[in-house]
Parts: structure tokens; sequence; C-alpha cells
């Protein structure tokens, strides 16, 4: 036996601490400056960099990734050592993760503005980025798992779990959401397209919230909140089972973004149900938290962090209640597309995220620089000052997502729309726009207020690398211990009977996917019989004194991170699998989608650059008041050449689906310059760039034939004549404008948006169409079925 | 809630109770299992109630149900909409909202042709009006309205419309289509 010093690395958690303070203040002060633009339209500025739809992107990856995302790192680094007492395992892989993700912000700051982007939400980076952040990711993890295999305390705590639940699940979202053919070195297609893009996508966007956004902070409230109350965790037993039912269900509830849309029925169920289910676990976390402060109470009267870290945690609870409520497929039909769902996410982002950020600061940054905070009476003030800017912000939100989801359904007696004109409920909610924007800015405020206290603690202080004394075992010692024969343990982990019988449960309940009613009564009863005696046993277990084998696999990291892995991919095989193996070009009830040509794909890229997605749908769902406002149903076979799919998730301005052919180029064209021209009341930013910029004509057959690669049915004639087809398309409309007094050239960026804005919903407009009674080639497919 | 003693593990001085779950949590644990798997149960395994396109087609149906009192449009009727003070106010604000900003505030023509000059691409009879605003005419990018707008709007505006005929505001946008024979 000997006693050995250990000295942690805690340069690296200062570091991630003043990232996360400087990126904070960027990404909501950008923040800030959208949702003013959405309630004057002048602050876009008539700057293509600075306009809304560009600066969106930029402000949530700015607060995901590199708010949370470096405040995430900054507790992780510093946790980790402590509950494993050990040194992160190199200091150069924590170099080179700390400096490489802030090279990816910086890259991500430069390119979104420019308009180099994928569309796809959270995930808008380009590929090179892209790559990036999986190569970051990587040297995070093997730094994580190397200081694991060097722990010297034996069973890894509920923060460490959370953490690698964290990292391993990132992996596997991020690689498969970014997988895309490049173009060149800033631009590339998703290989996904349609439905398919669409659900990949909700998989991903749903879980970077599950697992970038809550996972790794309900380990950092599992630290930082039982340290600053002084006491005990509530309940051990809570940690397992909200652990791991969060982690399998949380993955499975990405369709409840697609609700009412064109993912077939079955997907959007599971979505809905999973997230219903998912209301219990994420609890279990707010109460082991919320029930830690039991018989202390009191502190959070003096202690700011315990006021930051208990209001996070409760935000946390309201924003887990309100998340199943809105996946409820009746609620999700008022509230999607509409600022409910901004609300619902900022509820989370700043009460959540932001308030345990502050708390983790404020207690670790005196810790860090060996002093006190300067003013307690600052952070006090900052925490009335956020909690009030969240309350305006998401009340606001509330108030006007509900009227104006209503507005969009209210009918007069006849059936007809109350509200025909779009902009009439537009107008009607602006008030809470600028609600909003107090709220937020208030919120902003105080978080420069806590920039400050942290500034001049650090100054006050000096930086101090927390240091602890291990007893390490000669390996002498330790034989005589493991001498006794036992099984071996990756038996014990494989035959423990919590992992048996939950095998046993998932393989029968796999089967209600395809029972008819009587055998699906069957399962069930299986089922129910199964979990009876899987609670028989465990108590008979537990009361015998047999050793846990939660214990044991705690004990095994690689186990643990084996069946965390298998947890979180059931899910997510179980909906991608079946949506990406069929064939998506027999249509299901009408006429396959027919490719684009070649301007109205180079028009469609634009549609992406601008990032009109981030304001306008492309999915009419299956209501009444829908098809009356905006024409028919939208029809999974209409997307499948959609690389990536335009969907959307709001509606600040109408859908588009079915815009194609609605209006005259001319009104096109006047609406992009000055959309208060053809809509008197509206916020969009006007885009008069498009009519000078001019499109690279060059690009056409190579963006064809890289869409060969990905499926689209163009033939090698159809890349041949791309060029000239692109040009007979574009002089046809620069024409129809120049008739009526318009000029812009037919390569402008403005001919080419339009030639694609007035194909949506149907064919490309540079063929004549088919004549009628000609039988198509879905007819006939359709016909031979 | 009883606190039940200590997990012996400490880490990094952070101790663990291990207090039973919650009943009111284990209630919506279990609430929640059993209303997803029924839920489940009804609509995919029993199919016992419709999909979105059956709701769709149920909605469509009331929808129908709810519009079939609207009568028909007929020249006579557009044209006696047209005595109509009330009627005519009504049509002019849907024109403000909806059609002022392509054919102008006084119909004079903006992007979409001069409604007050006597000149017509479809006919100035009371039908042809009506039936362009309610069907459109894609060739010419003129929406089709009657969807959106509902029966009885488009006849109310339809007889703005006629009122606007002949009053030749000036400054209007150069006539389009062919002059009204009578």
């Amino acid at each position: 036996m000997q006693q050995q010093r250990i000295v942690y690395d805690d340069t690296t958690t200062r570091r991630f601490i003043f990232a996360a303070v400087v990126f904070g203040i960027v990404g909501m002060a950008v923040g800030a400056l959208v949702a003013s633009q959405l309630a004057w339209w002048q602050a876009n500025l008539g700057i293509p960099y600075l306009t809304y739809s560009r600066l969106r992107p930029l402000h949530t990856n700015a607060v995901i990734f590199a708010f949370v995302g470096n405040m995430m790192f900054a507790g992780v680094y510093y946790s980790t050592q402590r509950l494993l007492k050990a040194r992160m395992a190199s200091d150069l892989l924590s170099k080179i993760h700390f400096w490489g993700w802030q090279a990816i912000i910086v890259a991500a700051a430069i390119t979104l503005p420019l308009g180099i982007t994928t569309s796809k939400e959270y995930a808008e980076l380009e590929w090179p980025i892209d790559l990036a952040i999986a190569l970051i990711w990587v040297v995070f993890a093997i730094n994580f798992f190397w200081t694991l295999a060097k722990r010297n305390e034996k069973n890894l705590y509920v923060a460490i779990w959370f953490y690698i639940a964290t990292i391993i699940t990132v992996a596997v979202l991020h690689i498969v959401n970014s997988l895309a053919l490049p173009l060149d070195g800033l631009k590339s297609y998703s290989v996904f397209s349609g439905v398919q893009d669409a659900l990949v996508q909700w998989w991903y966007g749903h879980n970077a919230v599950a697992f970038f956004l809550t996972t790794p902070i309900l380990g950092i409230m599992y630290y930082f909140l039982p340290k600053a109350a002084e006491r005990p965790v509530y309940s051990y037993r809570l940690s397992i089972i909200h652990f791991w039912a969060l982690v399998f269900i949380y993955i499975w509830a990405g369709p409840h973004h697609l609700l009412y849309t064109a993912l077939p029925d079955w997907a959007q169920s599971l979505g809905m149900v999973f997230s219903v289910m998912l209301w219990a676990p994420s609890w279990g976390g707010m109460l082991n938290g919320l029930l830690t402060l039991k018989g202390a109470w009191h502190k959070l009267r003096e202690d700011p962090v315990l006021k930051f870290l208990i209001a996070g945690v409760t935000f946390y609870g309201m924003a887990t209640f309100e998340g199943p409520l809105l996946s409820i497929k009746s609620v999700s039909a008022l509230g999607h597309y509409t600022d409910w769902i901004v609300g619902h996410v900022h509820g989370g982002a700043l009460g959540w995220n932001g308030f345990m950020a502050a708390g983790m600061f404020y207690w670790l940054v005196p810790r860090l620089y060996g002093t006190r905070l300067h003013s307690t009476k600052a952070a006090d003030a900052h925490f009335w000052l956020g909690t009030v800017g969240i309350l305006l912000y998401i009340v606001a939100m509330w108030i006007s997502g509900i009227n104006q989801g209503l507005m969009w359904r209210a009918t007069n007696p006849d059936g007809t729309l109350l509200y025909p004109n779009f902009v009439e409920t537009l107008l009607a909610i602006r008030p809470m726009y600028i609600v909003r924007f107090v709220g937020g800015s208030m919120y902003l405020v105080g978080f420069c207020m806590m920039a400050w206290n942290l500034w001049k603690t650090a100054r006050s202080g000096k930086a101090v690398d927390g240091e602890t004394t291990v007893v390490v075992e000669s390996p002498a010692a330790e034989a005589p211990v493991a001498a006794p024969a036992q099984t071996p343990a990756w038996v014990r982990v494989l035959t423990g009977r919590p992992l048996l019988f939950a095998i046993a449960i998932l393989t029968v309940t796999m089967f209600l996917g395809w029972a008819k009613p009587v055998r699906a009564v069957v399962i069930l009863v299986a089922i129910v019989g199964l979990g009876e005696l899987a609670w028989i046993v465990t108590r008979r277990d537990r009361e015998a004194g047999r050793p846990s084998w939660f214990a044991l696999i705690e004990g095994r990291p690689l186990a643990f991170t084996v069946l965390t892995l298998v947890a979180i991919l059931i899910g997510g095989v179980a909906e991608l699998l079946p949506t990406i193996l069929i064939d998506q070009a027999v249509p299901a009830h009408g006429e396959a989608q027919k490719p684009y040509s070649p301007l109205e794909l180079q028009g469609r890229d634009l549609y992406v650059r601008e990032g009109c997605y981030t304001c306008h749908s492309q999915m009419i769902r299956p209501f009444v008041a829908e098809t009356q406002r905006y024409g028919d149903v939208s029809r999974a076979e209409e997307f499948i050449y959609d690389h990536p799919f335009q969907w959307g998730s709001k509606r600040t301005g109408p859908d588009l689906h079915r815009v194609g052919g609605r209006y005259p180029n001319l009104w096109h064209y006047t609406h992009l310059m000055d959309p208060r021209a053809t809509s008197p009341g509206s916020n969009m930013p006007p885009y008069p760039w498009l009519a000078e910029n001019r499109i690279k004509v060059k690009d056409a057959p190579r963006k064809l034939s890289l869409m060969q690669k990905l499926g689209v049915p163009y033939t090698n004639a159809d890349v041949d004549a791309a060029e000239s087809r692109q040009k007979a398309q574009g002089e046809a409309i620069a024409a129809d404008l120049a008739s009526q007094g318009i000029q812009v050239t037919w390569d402008s960026e403005m001919v080419a948006l339009v030639a694609y804005l007035q194909r949506l919903g149907r064919g490309p407009q540079d063929v004549p169409p088919p004549p009628a009674g000609a039988p198509t080639a879905s007819v006939t497919q359709e016909g031979s079925h | 809630m009883s606190e039940k003693s200590l997990v012996h593990h400490v880490y990094d001085g952070i101790e663990e109770h291990d207090n039973n779950l919650p009943n009111w949590w284990l209630f919506i644990l279990w609430t929640t299992i059993v209303f997803g798997t029924g839920y489940w149960f009804w609509f995919h395994i029993a199919e016992a109630g419709p999909g979105q396109m059956g709701e769709y087609a149920t909605e469509s149906a009331e929808f129908a149900r709810r519009a079939s009192g609207n009568k028909p449009a007929s020249n006579e009727m557009l044209l006696a909409l047209v005595k109509d003070p009330e009627s005519v106010a009504g049509g002019k604000a849907v024109f403000q909202a909806n059609c002022a900003a392509c054919h102008g505030p006084q119909g004079q023509g903006l992007i979409g042709p001069n409604l007050t000059d006597g000149f017509w691409l479809h006919g100035g009879a009371p039908m042809a009006i009506h039936k362009v605003v309610a069907e459109g005419s894609v060739a010419k990018g003129m929406p089709a309205w009657e969807r959106t707008l509902g029966a009885e709007r488009v006849k109310a505006v339809t007889a703005y419309v006629l009122t606007l005929k002949g009053t030749n505001v000036p400054g209007g946008k150069a006539p389009q289509g062919e002059p009204e024979t009578p």
C-alpha cells in the first residue's frame, strides 16, 4: 500500500468556462437580434449576412453547441476527475478537444451567415465541419474512456453514467444524420431524401435535445447539486430506473416532430406513445434533484448557486411535462409550426440549460480561483432578471402560439376560413413578439452581469488546481482476493437477471408490432406475466442479500457502455430501418415526384442557402383548414427526390408546398424584393441581392450527376443537356418578367429561385406536361399491382 | 417517504440515500405505459380508430355538409348582389385584404391586370369574373380563391369587382385582353 497524490487538470475546466460564457453572450445576443427582426423587419438591415433566415441557425447552433457544449465539457472535466479520483488521461487530448471545439465554433460562425448550410436543423454545418466535429468528439471520447480505465474508484457514480450515454449517443446521431455526398468543399447533399430524411433528421434533432442538452446536464446536476446543498442524493434506486428508462425511451420519441405529416401513421404513433412514456423517467431526474434538498430548503434563501440549480431543475420538470403534452397528436395539431414550440424549447434552453450553467459557474469559479464570489447581490439580481425574462418569454410564446394556431383553424358557420389571409394571423401576435424580445433581452442582461461577476471573482484570486490523495494497493496484495474461483465477471454481466428479463420482455414486445388482436392479447398477458415474475425474483434476491447486478455493471465501464449503446440503438433501428428499406418510388396514393429541372435544382439550393425553411414549411397536414389555405394534403411520394427534405418546423410565413403556379413570376419577384409590396404587414426580410447575384451555370450538370449517384433518375442525356435546359428555362422566366418591365438576367439567382418556387407541388416547369389521358409510369405501375 | 439508509458508496464526498420511489411517480410511470400500450393496440393492432387520412375524410365530409347550404352563383344572383350595399362593402373588404396587392387598391392593376378599364382576359360577364376568382388561372398566375375564401366571399368580391367595371381609374395599368362586347 502506498499513498499517491493526484493533481486534477482544472486548467481545461477554466478554459471551457471562459469559452462558454463568451459564446453564451454571443449566442444569446444573436438570439435577441433575430427576435427583434421578427418584431421589426427593418432590423434585417438589408444585409444578407445579417438576415433572419441565415442568423437563426447561427443562434441555435451557438447556444446549443458553443454555450451548452462548452459548459457541459467544463462540468464533465471537473466532475469526472473527482468522481474517478484520477486526472484526465491526457493533457494533450484535453487541449486538442478544447481548441478543436473552439475552431469548429468559429467555422460555424463564419459559414452560417455566408449561407453555407445543409438546412438540417441543429445540423446545418457543412461536411468538412461535420468531419471535424466527429474527430474532436472522438478525441473527447478517448480522453474520457481512457480516464475511466485509469480510475481509482471502483464503481461509477450516476453522473458518469449520463456522461457515457452522452458520448456514445451523440456520436451515433451525428454520424448517421450527417451522411451526405459532397458537391465541392462547401456543399453537400443528404444521402437520405423526403420522408426518410425527415425521420433521420428528427431522430437526430430530438435526441440532440436529449443527449446534448439533457443527459450531460443531468450528470452535472447529480454532481453539483448535492455538492452545493451538502446533502445526500435522494434515491439511488430512482437514479437507476430513470437513467435506463430515459436512455431507452428517449431515442424513440423523434417522430413527435412529424405528427400529421407524410410520415407513416405507425411511426408517428410510436413517437407519440414513447414521448408520453418519457414523462415519468424525466421527472425521476427532477425528483432526485429537488428532493436532494430535503431538509436544506432554507439554504435556498442565501445561496445563489442553489437558487439557480433548483430553478433550473424546476424548469426541466416543466419542459418535460410540456414535451409529452405537445407530443399528443391532437395537441401537436394545434401547437406544431407555432410559437408554442419556440416557447417550449426556450423553457428548456434558458430555464434548464442556462440556469444550470449559471449555478455551476457560480459554484465553480470561486473554487477554481481559490476565492469567494465577488458579489452575491449581483448573482441574486441575475437570478431575478433571468427568471422574469424567461417567464415573459415563454408566456408570450404560449399566447402567441395558441392564438395563431386557433386563428389558422377558425372557421365561419359555412366551414370557410375565418382568417383566410395569413398576414392577419401574424399581425395578431406581433405584440407578443415584442414581449418576447424584452424577456429575452432581460435574460441576456442578467447573463452579462454574471460574466462581469465571474470575471471579478477570477481576478480576485489565483488559479488553483484541485488535488486528492489515493491509496494505491500493490498488485501482490490484490491477488489473494481474486483467487476464490468465481464465475467470470462477463458471464455474471450477461446472465444478470435484470438483463435477461429485459431481453425477454423486449423480445416479446417486439411481436406487438405485427400481431393481430387475439395474438396481441396473448403477448400482452405474457409481458405482464414476465414483468410480475421479474418483480418477484428481484424482491427475493434483494431480501436474500444477493449482490446487485446494477452494482456489478456500474463497476465495469465497458459492459456499461455496450449496454447503453444497445439501449439507444433499439429504438433508432426499429424506427429508421423499415422507413429506409421501403421502396419510396412506389407511389402509395398518387403520382410520384418528377425530378427537378436543372434550374429548379439550382433554385432549390438558394432556398436552402437563404434558410427559407426557418419560416416556411412544405408540408400540408390533413386538416380541412390547411387544405383550404394551402391546397391538397402533402403525400410522401411527392418528396422522394428531395435531398435534403424541406418540410420545415415553423410557420412564421405560410406553407409553400403548393405555391407553384399560384402566383405570376412578377408576384414572386416583387415579393422577394419587397415582401410588403405584395403582403402588407408581412415581417419577411427583403432579398434584393438575389436579383444581382448570378448562379454558377456550370454547376448544373455536376449537380445532376451527383443527384444521379443519390438515386434520382436523371439520364446521362439529362446531365449533358443540363446547361442548355437551364438557359432555356431561365430565359423564359426573364422574358416574362421583361414583358412587364422588370429586367433581370436569365442566370440571376432571382430567376432560379422563382423557377424553384413555381414548380413546388407540381412537375418540372421547363417541359410541356404529358398529354392528358396518356398512361404515365406511375399509373402503369399501379395497374400491375 | 422514509429516509432509507445511505448506500455505502461515497463519491467525492457525495452520499446517496436509497429512498423508495414515490407512489405518485410510479402511478405516472405505469399509467403512461398502459396508455401507450392501449393506444398502440387500439389504432395499430385492432385498427379500431381511423388513421390520419381517415380522420381527414370524416372532416372533409363534415365540411362538405356545412358548405352544402351555399347556393350556386348565377349572373342574376351576382347582379342582384351588386345592388346590395352590404354585400358590396363586404366584397370591398375582401378585395382590400386579398386582391389589392396585385390588382391595386382601386383595381387599377399592378402585378395583375387593370379591372377598371373594360378590357378582360377571360370575359367581363358576372359569371366569367366569378369563375376566374373562384378557380383561378394557372397560366396567368391568378390563384383559385374559392378554396381559401369560401363561396360567399367569392360572390361578394365578384360583386365588388363588377362595381369597378368602367371606373377607369387614372394612372391604371395598360389594358390587357379584349374589350367587353355587350
